[in-house]
This record gives structure tokens, C-alpha cells and sequence, in this order.
């Protein structure tokens, strides 16, 4: 029975436990980060009295190392504010808020690169701000960010493989505790940065194939 | 003053000493003229003279310093019947729908097809189902000759072209009058004619039309009425032979004689 087979194939169900895991972290935290970025870029724009705020989180969530962040909002979050409950939660808090804060900018730069006649000409038709942001303006900065956006989907990805430091039974956290039981690490953690990185190239691809034609369709110029 | 009966002895559009303001540069000094229901009006000037101010001020995407605009008889900037309290935001977009607005720029949403930006504001301001809708706009594209573009996607069309779907999608409110801004500045010349051609079709329908242009044909052989701006004033204002042919101000001469070949 080769190494191979011993150490990797035949724990085949732990891995993917874990890369279950992994992907579900990264999707919760994508989404925290979609619409935390969105609702952080919408503040810092259209809310006058909060914009110091948000730019505070803003920087502050770009500036913080993932590790401390991470336990930061494992053990001190709690404390503050009774939440989050689970180590589970609070990785995909801590991943998603860190990626809000560099998807803010993002939103906002897409934002403010719409000519301002085209929310003009919603106003003209008689649309008001609301309809004029879902319609107009939200469509085109989510096209205009859309790399950027999948981007942010890989860091996440490569990111979360730091939360087993807050015991999230994720695949790094399986592949290192196959490590020491077997004291066998080549080829345990080869597969694991195979797995990570097929992950990443796929979304990458998936991403930019998809960006791409959407760009091409409406003869949007990339970002 | 002599007495008119029936509606028409309401303006379609009336504008009433209006000034404007941008920190302390004056662009409207005390603008007032009146536009009747399927008159076209051409309004020709200097660049800087205020005619996009003006025409924005009409349909509100500026707030005019003073002054009042009164479509049909409404007025724009406060309640009207003795009401002096000022309109909401939620009013002003409620009453901006009944002016279709053109601009230099086309100003299409480019992630929506032609249909798409014709549609747009009848199903969402309007309400209408989107099978109704798509009657209407299709009906407002055969009116600029571009049925056949209608799922396109703005970036595929000319420039031309792209003017003629905002003159659709404006047509689509059913506004009771078109501004237009400049709408041929922006194209090469060998596509301004057919942009003029659908105005000027929009003009023998009847549609009451405020035009800002330096098309010195258009606005003589197409509009009942010229006004020259100068300096966020009206220097010159009749039809267009006595605009065009006998022209009082000085200023409106010079004018003119630049542009005119
Ligand atoms: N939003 C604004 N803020 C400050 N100044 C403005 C603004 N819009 C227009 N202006 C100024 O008002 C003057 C008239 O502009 P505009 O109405 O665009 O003239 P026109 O359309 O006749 O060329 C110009 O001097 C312009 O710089
Ligand atoms: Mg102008």
C-alpha cells in the first residue's frame, strides 16, 4: 500500500469533510462581505452623519491582519457584544468583514465612475433615487466590479485556511491533524494545496469566463 | 391682455422671471417666456450663456434660485392654488415624468437592451405590465426608425442611433413637451441629419418641444418661435424670420453671423 493511498485516499472523507467545510466558510463569508461592502460604501456615500464611521470600519477592517482579526472576533466580540456564538461564526464574521472593507472601496470607485447624466436621465423619465440606484446605478458597478469582486472570492479562500487557529474544523485544520497522527506531512499537505489551489483557479476562471462575457455583451470597458 | 378661450389659454410650459444661481456666479438674471401646447421653441446662444441651466431648471435637475416653471398651469417648485408650501422630492419626480429630457450625451443605460431603455420607466414609473410596455416601446422605436434595434444593446449603435432611442424612451413617458439639450452637438455630422429628421417629424406632429441647438436650419425652418440667451438673459426673442432676417439686438447678430453660413 503506497503513502498515497494510506494517508490520502483512504482518508478521503475526512478531507472532504473539511473542504465542505471550507467551502461553506467561504461562501457565508462572501457574503457578508457582498453586502457588508455594499452597505459600508453605501453609508460612507449617502449618509452624511455616519460617513466617519464607516470610513473608520472601512480602514479599519483593511488594516487588520486576518489572524488577529480572527481572533479578535472569536474571543473579544463576545465579550463586547454576546456575539458571535460559534468559533464557525465568528471565522466567517471575521473573513467577511475583512473583505467588506476592500469591496467598499471597490463599490464606491464603480460608483462614481457612472456618468452622472445616466442618473440624470432616470430622474428625467421620473424615477426616483431609489429606483434610480437598484436600476441604474447598482447593475453597472456590480458589472464594473465583478473582477475585482472574484477576486476577493480567492482571498477569501486562501484566508480561511487561518481558521483552524480558532479550532474551525476546516480542511487545513484536517489535513494538519492527519499530520500529526501520522507524522507523515509530503503527501498529506501536497493534496491539500492541490485541493486549494484547483479551488481558487477554478472560481477564478468560473469568475472572469463570466465577467468577461457579461462585459462583452454590453460593450462595458473592464475595470 | 386679451382673453383666449379654452385650454390653450394655458402654457404648456411657462417659465416666470426665473434666476439662477451656482455660489456667485449668476446663470439666470430673470428668465420668463412662455411655450405653447405643440409649439417648438428654439433656444440658440453662446456656450456658457445658460441654455442647459435653463432647460434643466425646467424639468428640475437644478433647483432654480428663484423663479417658478409652471407645466400646464402647474407649478413646478411649490403646491399652487395659494398652497406656497414647496413640492417634495417624491412631487418634483411625480411631475418631471411629464417632461421628456434629451441630452448631448444620449445618456443610455448601456446594461439594458433598446427596449430595455424604453421600457424602463413605463413599468417602473408608470406601472404598466411589461407586455404593455413593450407595445408602447415598440411603437416609440418605429417613431425613430429603429424597430429593428430593439434588442440591442446600446454600445452596438451608432451615435445617431443612440440619440434616436433616448428620443424614444422619452417619447415612451408620453411627456407633455421634449427639452432637448444640444442632441446633435456630440455627432459627427454626417449623423446629425438623421436625428434632425426625427425631431423634425416630432415637431410636425404637434409635440411642444424646447430645442437648444447651433443647427441654425433646424431652428429656422423647424421652430415657431427663437430665443437667443445671452449671458442667462433672453437678448432676442420672435419667430425665427424676424430672428433670423431682422435680428434687434447687436449681440444677436454677431451671433448669428458666426454661425450662420
Ligand atoms: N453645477 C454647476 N456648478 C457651477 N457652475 C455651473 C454649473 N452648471 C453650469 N455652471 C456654469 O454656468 C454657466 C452656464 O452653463 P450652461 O448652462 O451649461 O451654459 P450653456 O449650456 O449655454 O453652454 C457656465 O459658466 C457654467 O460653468
Ligand atoms: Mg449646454
Amino acid at each position: 500500500m503506497s503513502n498515497w493511498e494510506r494517508l490520502v485516499w483512504n482518508q478521503r472523507e475526512v478531507l472532504l469533510k473539511g473542504f465542505l467545510v471550507t467551502v461553506e466558510i467561504c461562501l457565508i463569508a462572501f457574503a457578508i462581505a457582498v453586502v457588508g461592502g455594499m452597505l459600508l460604501c453605501l453609508v460612507r456615500l449617502y449618509v452624511k452623519p455616519l460617513k466617519p464611521l464607516a470610513v473608520l470600519l472601512i480602514e479599519f477592517f483593511r488594516a487588520t491582519p486576518i489572524f488577529v482579526q480572527l481572533m479578535w472576533v472569536a474571543y473579544v466580540w463576545p465579550e463586547i457584544f454576546g456575539w458571535p456564538g460559534t468559533f464557525f461564526a465568528a471565522g466567517c464574521v471575521a473573513l467577511g468583514v475583512q473583505s467588506s472593507g476592500y469591496l467598499a472601496e471597490t463599490f464606491r470607485a464603480g460608483i462614481e465612475a457612472i456618468p452622472r447624466g445616466h442618473r440624470e436621465a432616470g430622474y428625467s423619465v421620473g424615477m426616483s433615487p431609489p429606483q434610480v440606484f437598484r436600476r441604474i446605478v447598482l447593475p453597472q458597478t456590480l458589472l464594473a466590479s465583478a473582477p475585482s469582486i472574484v477576486n476577493q472570492f480567492t482571498v477569501i479562500v486562501k484566508s480561511s485556511t487561518l481558521v483552524s487557529v480558532i479550532t474551525v474544523q476546516d480542511l487545513m485544520f484536517q489535513a494538519l491533524k492527519l499530520v500529526t497522527v501520522w507524522y507523515e506531512p509530503i503527501e498529506i499537505l501536497t493534496v491539500t494545496a492541490g485541493i486549494y489551489i484547483g479551488f481558487v483557479f477554478l472560481v477564478s476562471l468560473a469568475g472572469k469566463t463570466l465577467a468577461d462575457r457579461l462585459r462583452l455583451r454590453y460593450g462595458l470597458a473592464a475595470a | 391682455m386679451h382673453v383666449e378661450s379654452g385650454v390653450d389659454a394655458v402654457p404648456a410650459i411657462r417659465v416666470v422671471d426665473l434666476h439662477k444661481r451656482f455660489g456667485t456666479l449668476d446663470v439666470l438674471r430673470g428668465v420668463s417666456f412662455d411655450v405653447r401646447r405643440g409649439d417648438v421653441v428654439s433656444m440658440i446662444g453662446a456656450s456658457g450663456s445658460g441654455k442647459s441651466t435653463l432647460l434643466r431648471c425646467i424639468n428640475r435637475l437644478e433647483t432654480p434660485s428663484s423663479g417658478e416653471v409652471y407645466i400646464d398651469g402647474e407649478p413646478m417648485g411649490h403646491r399652487g392654488q395659494g398652497d406656497a408650501k414647496a413640492r417634495s422630492l417624491a412631487e418634483i419626480n411625480m411631475m418631471r415624468r411629464d417632461l421628456g429630457m434629451v441630452f448631448q450625451q444620449f445618456n443610455l443605460w448601456p446594461h439594458m437592451t433598446v427596449l430595455g431603455n424604453v421600457i424602463e420607466a413605463p413599468i417602473r414609473v408608470r406601472g404598466m405590465s411589461r407586455r404593455e410596455a413593450t407595445a408602447l416601446g415598440e411603437e416609440c422605436l418605429a417613431r425613430v426608425h429603429l424597430e429593428e434595434k430593439s434588442k440591442e444593446y446600446p454600445a452596438r449603435l451608432s451615435g445617431g442611433q443612440q440619440q434616436r432611442v433616448a428620443i424614444a424612451r422619452a417619447l415612451a413617458m408620453r411627456p407633455k413637451a421634449m427639452l432637448f439639450d444640444e442632441p446633435t452637438s456630440s455627432l459627427d455630422p454626417e449623423l446629425t441629419d438623421e436625428v434632425l429628421v426625427v425631431m423634425r417629424e416630432l415637431a410636425a406632429d404637434g409635440t411642444t418641444m424646447i430645442v437648444v441647438t447651433h443647427e441654425m436650419g433646424f431652428a429656422r425652418e423647424a421652430s415657431d418661435r427663437v430665443l437667443f440667451l445671452h449671458n442667462g438673459l433672453i437678448e432676442e426673442e420672435g419667430p425665427p424670420s424676424q430672428v433670423f432676417g431682422a435680428p434687434k439686438s447687436e449681440r444677436c447678430r454677431q451671433f448669428l453671423s458666426k454661425h450662420v453660413q
